[in-house]
């Protein structure tokens, strides 16, 4: 990612960020519940091949929020 | 339904429990897309694509390894006479909004000259090339 084009997140950008968060954290337990129980091999794999794409996608979502804490105002603005 | 195989200990069937997964990954693509269309900030919306893209990815295998172990039923194939209709409105579609965007624009440009020959002939003899 260019930091040229880093602005300071909006209200609304930061929800989104948290939603998302909240979002990958649930898709890896449900796959990880579920491939404790499965008795399929092939399944089993690709659930946790999935378990560690989502797994980035949270890093993904932290470092963003992590990247622009130093543009954040620390007073409400206009 | 959940308890109908020896399984019964189980918290749900194991083809549920993948349903549900398939279920929340296609309104997390419809929440990345969203967020895409509502960030301000360039970084933040890349962020969002490259997320959107490969979650929809993750829902696409998913979704094929259901199928292939005939867990997901997909709905019965649309009629041929279905399709017909559904052409010939598209084509009615199509050929009222190109007359709609003639008549708005035909004074644009200089090359914004009046056909010469009947309006989308083409296309309705070849509706398939564009």
């Amino acid at each position: 990612m260019q930091s040229g084009q880093m602005q300071a997140i909006t209200g609304k950008e930061l929800e989104y960020i948290v939603d998302s968060i909240s979002n990958e954290d649930l898709l890896i337990k449900q796959c990880a519940a579920t491939a404790a129980v499965t008795q399929n091999p092939a399944i089993q794999q690709a659930l946790q091949q999935y378990i560690r794409s989502m797994d980035h996608h949270l890093d993904m979502l932290v470092q963003s929020l992590q990247q622009h804490q130093q543009l954040a105002p620390t007073q409400p603005q206009q | 339904m959940y308890y109908q195989n020896q399984n019964q200990s189980a918290f749900m069937q194991e083809e549920d429990l993948l349903y549900t997964i398939l279920a929340d990954l296609k309104r997390t693509v419809r929440e990345y897309t969203t967020a895409a269309t509502e960030s301000s900030c360039p970084m933040v919306r890349q962020m969002f694509s490259q997320l959107n893209n490969d979650t929809l990815r993750l829902q696409g295998e998913l979704y094929n390894l259901m199928k292939q172990n005939n867990m997901y039923s997909t709905s019965g194939k649309a009629l041929r006479q279905d399709l017909d209709k559904q052409i010939q409105d598209a084509r009615n579609t199509q050929q009222q909004c190109r007359q709609f965007v003639q008549q708005k624009t035909s004074g644009m440009s200089p090359y914004a000259h009046a056909p010469n020959v009947p309006l989308h002939q083409q296309n309705n003899q070849n509706p398939y090339y564009m």
